[in-house]
């Protein structure tokens, strides 16, 4: 009992340290994981709003399906994920010729499948509850289909921001894309979470947690500057 | 607009320190290395790497996997080299024609380890005798069980025993994680289990010296482990960088590597003896 | 280019199975200001929603501006802009409101100046409000807000969803003024549903009258209600009274509600010769008004309990001599019936 509360002492005093010094190490995981989630959630963004918004807004035929398989898409275990952008990258798969593979862009690209589906379900269902008398305002103004998705997505920005979040929180803290598509390679791939895998496997349990508390501290930097983003833009 | 401009200085900034950030493996030859868990757990490939750049300037870059998964990257062509050790299953995987030119690199030993009351009374015994006795007690034993080398080399000792692997005994515990894991669970049932001696260095040092499992067969010859170089068959892969594989193979099998690796000392104790021929 | 603002034509659109609209014909002239009127529900919005382009009918033909309408550009769609009867706001400041239209248009030229005169005109001070958030209103400025950012499109039409319905009595005055001085001053094309006849029948040249997704007519709308009785030969009898007995063609219900045209309704002041296929009531009048810019009389008749409206030019009127309280004869043809 007192040994596992070392851990996690001697856990927090370890990430202090690591954060103080900015040991390399540990600060080029914290750069793979910056680099990886920024990337991933750019083009899940990028991808995701879009789409969201047209199943939020528009009626076609099989949008009640696609919703469905979008939902589905969310329980979409990391390893699976990983498994499948493998045998796509690989140097036997389709694209093997891109190489992908053990690269930061091969674990953003898993990270999108990740992403994307919450973002799109999470954008719709903002973009759903929207007033109906908005579209019909953007619209009898002026706008045209591109502006009115715009302004739509503007207006239910704090829902859309929530989306981003959930978002980010799943791809900082997923391991099984990171592990298998980018294969934990020091200096390059090694994520925070992957090197946390790691140190759990040699048994250095403390600079596990050591770790998992400077991801905690970057994920609260994140949420932190955006509370204060959407404070000014309330005021 | 301010709250808009805060928003997109916010964006540009997030976008500037991506494109900043260029990767370090722009300049260089690399070579990409599959490799097992217990070299890349001990410390050892942080230990060569940067060796083997100062002497060739070619930048290694390893993936720690099992080496069921690190043959199965060789055979996909998605990585160069391989340092692994199974050596029955390296030799089909040769004749297979995945791999050429493998080299012995090293050996390290597996170790049985239990409980210090050792309720099956296995100290002192052979292999033979000892997985006979855990089995004869039913005490717990705890089994990789994830196709990794180690679980192959356990698997290999039950067919040297005689006996057929006691999958279905409800005290033969397959984890299907990693040795540190496994020992772990071991730990818990009060049981026994086959790692490798490094793991066992680095678990027993995290307890302070004083681990409830403690090592109670050890030196049988059946209980090493041999290491081997293969490279990746250009032949069937062509992207593969041959060339830089070769001069790996060569530079860890050469005299004065050989000697740093039986240098290597993990907490004080060395782990590997190098065999190159 | 003096083509008409709209020209509506076999329009037919619903919900589902549900007909919201039905329009043989449907002329609005440019620069002229049209009245519809109608209980909820009788299709005022849909045709609104029609007029802005926001909405294509299932079926029908709607010219806008001498050409085809496009339902689904930008481009037309931007002469016209409908006011909701509850406005929405952006959730930016008010200047922001003021300015969208303009800026999807990239009309950015001296936009401050342009905001502070379309607020000006509804009776907005500029300084006090162009950096208030959308938040900071009262319902009667929320919506002298949305009709600014409307007035700076300088549209050709504007539509306006019961514009007053749901603000204060200063709100309203100033809505209903700068609507005004939009036309009078830029020619701008009105249509206003509103449930304010008083206000439709000042200003409108025309007021529409929607019933159940039909136009109904010029003026409102005499509703007779059941109870119906089947007759022998298959039309309908209203027995108000035994004296006031009205027969309609084909029985439906017994609870069906037949229309009648107050322009179908002729008046006598002594009892006329019942010809066939007319219907004859004796009532009292209660009411007279002048309407329609004074060249139409609306006259309202009580007939057993039962109130009737008739409209009829000045010039016959004065020929009838007639006074509120005298005794008069309705006639109207079986025919004039509708049912609803």
């Amino acid at each position: 009992m007192s040994g596992s509360l070392e851990y996690i002492l001697s856990g927090f005093e370890k990430a202090v340290d690591l954060l103080i010094h900015l040991e390399p190490e540990t600060f080029s995981a914290v750069l793979a994981t910056v680099q990886a989630s920024s990337m991933s959630m750019l083009a899940s963004l990028a991808l995701g709003l879009p789409l969201g918004f047209v199943l939020g807004q528009t009626e076609f035929p099989g949008r009640r399906t696609v919703r469905t398989i979008v939902d589905t898409l969310l329980a979409f275990p990391t390893v699976v994920i990983g498994l499948l952008v493998y045998t796509f990258i690989s140097h036997r798969g389709p694209l093997g010729g891109l190489e992908l593979l053990f690269t930061l862009k091969g674990i953003a690209i898993g990270q999108t499948l990740l992403a994307l589906p919450i973002v799109v379900a999470l954008t719709a269902a903002a973009v759903e509850g929207q007033d109906p008398r908005l579209k019909t305002t953007l619209l009898t103004l002026g706008a045209d289909l591109r502006q009115s998705a715009r302004s739509t997505l503007w207006e239910a920005r704090f829902a859309v921001l929530a989306a981003a979040l959930t978002a980010y929180g799943r791809v900082v803290s997923e391991v099984g894309i990171s592990m298998m598509v980018g294969g934990n390679i020091k200096w390059h791939t090694r994520t925070i979470t992957t090197a946390i895998t790691l140190e759990t496997g040699k048994g250095e349990f403390g600079m596990g947690i050591a770790l998992g508390v400077v991801l905690m501290v970057l994920a609260a930097i994140v949420n932190l500057g955006l509370a204060f983003l959407k404070k000014r833009s309330e005021s | 607009m301010p709250n808009k401009k805060t928003a997109l200085a916010f964006v540009a900034l997030i976008s500037c320190l991506i494109l900043s950030m260029g990767g370090p493996a722009l300049a260089g030859d690399v070579l990409k290395m599959a490799s097992t868990t217990s070299t890349a757990n001990t410390g050892l490939l942080d230990f060569l790497a940067p060796m083997f750049q100062k002497d060739t300037g070619i930048e290694l870059q390893f993936v720690a996997v099992g080496t069921g998964k690190a043959l199965a990257l060789g055979q996909n062509c998605d990585v160069d080299v391989l340092l692994v050790h199974a050596p029955a299953t390296e030799k089909k995987y040769v004749a297979d024609g995945f791999g050429v030119d493998r080299k012995e690199v090293m050996y390290n030993d597996f170790v049985i380890i239990g409980p210090k009351d050792d309720p099956a009374k296995v100290k002192g015994l052979t292999v033979i005798e000892a997985l006979a006795a855990i089995a004869k007690s039913k005490a717990s034993f705890a089994s990789r069980g994830d196709n990794s080398g180690t679980h192959k080399k356990e698997l290999s000792l039950w067919a040297s025993a005689k006996m057929a692997v006691p999958e279905k005994d409800s005290w033969y515990v397959q984890t299907g994680q990693g040795m540190i894991k496994t020992i772990n669970v071991a730990s818990e049932k009060a049981g026994y289990t086959m790692t490798d001696r490094g793991t066992y260095i680095k678990y027993a040092d995290t307890l302070k010296g004083n681990p409830p499992l403690v090592i109670l067969v050890e030196g049988d010859k059946v209980l090493f482990n041999q290491y081997s170089v293969i490279l990746v068959n250009p032949a069937k892969c062509q992207n593969v960088k041959s060339d830089l594989a070769k001069k790996f193979s060569d530079w860890i099998t050469s005299e004065k590597v050989q000697k740093e690796i039986g240098e290597f000392k993990l907490l004080g104790k060395k782990l590997f003896i190098p065999n190159a021929k | 280019m003096n083509s008409p603002a709209y020209q509506l034509s076999g329009l037919v659109h619903q919900y589902g199975p549900k007909t919201a609209l039905l329009l043989d014909e449907l002329n609005i002239d440019r620069g002229s200001i049209v009245g519809l009127a109608g209980p909820n529900g009788s299709g005022k919005s849909t045709l609104l929603r029609i007029l802005a382009l926001l909405e294509r009918p299932t079926q029908g033909r709607v010219v806008f501006l001498g050409q085809e309408a496009d339902f689904e550009s930008a481009r037309q769609r931007r002469e016209v802009t409908l006011l909701l009867q509850d406005p929405y706001l952006l959730k930016r400041t008010v200047l922001e409101n003021v300015a969208y239209g303009l800026r999807v248009r990239g009309d950015t030229n001296g936009l401050e100046k342009r905001v502070e005169e379309a607020l000006e005109w509804v009776g907005l001070v500029p300084g006090d409000f162009m950096g208030r958030s959308h938040g900071a209103l009262s319902g009667g400025e929320a919506q002298r807000v949305a009709l600014a950012a409307r007035l700076i499109l300088r549209p050709r039409v504007l539509l306006l969803d019961e514009p007053t319905a749901s603000v204060d009595t200063s709100s309203a005055r100033l809505i209903r003024e700068a609507a005004l001085r939009a036309r009078r001053e830029r020619g701008c094309t009105l249509v206003v549903a509103s449930h304010d006849q008083t206000w439709l029948e000042e200003v409108a040249d025309q007021t529409f009258h929607l019933h159940a997704g039909r136009v109904a007519g010029a003026g409102p709308i005499n509703l007779i209600r059941g109870p119906w009785q089947e007759q022998e030969n298959g039309s309908a009898l209203r027995e108000l009274d035994p004296d006031n007995r009205i027969v309609s063609p084909g029985f439906i219900k017994q609870n069906s509600t037949a229309m009648l045209d107050p322009g179908e309704v002729s008046l006598h002041s002594r009892p006329p010769q019942n010809s066939p296929g007319f219907n004859l009531l004796f009532g009292k009048i209660i009411s007279l008004n002048l309407t329609d810019h004074g060249s139409l009389v609306r006259a309202g008749i009580s007939v057993a309990g039962l109130v009737f409206t008739a409209c009829l030019d000045l010039e016959a009127f004065s020929r009838l001599g007639l006074n509120p309280g005298d005794p008069v004869w309705l006639t109207f043809e079986a025919q004039a019936l509708k049912w609803l």
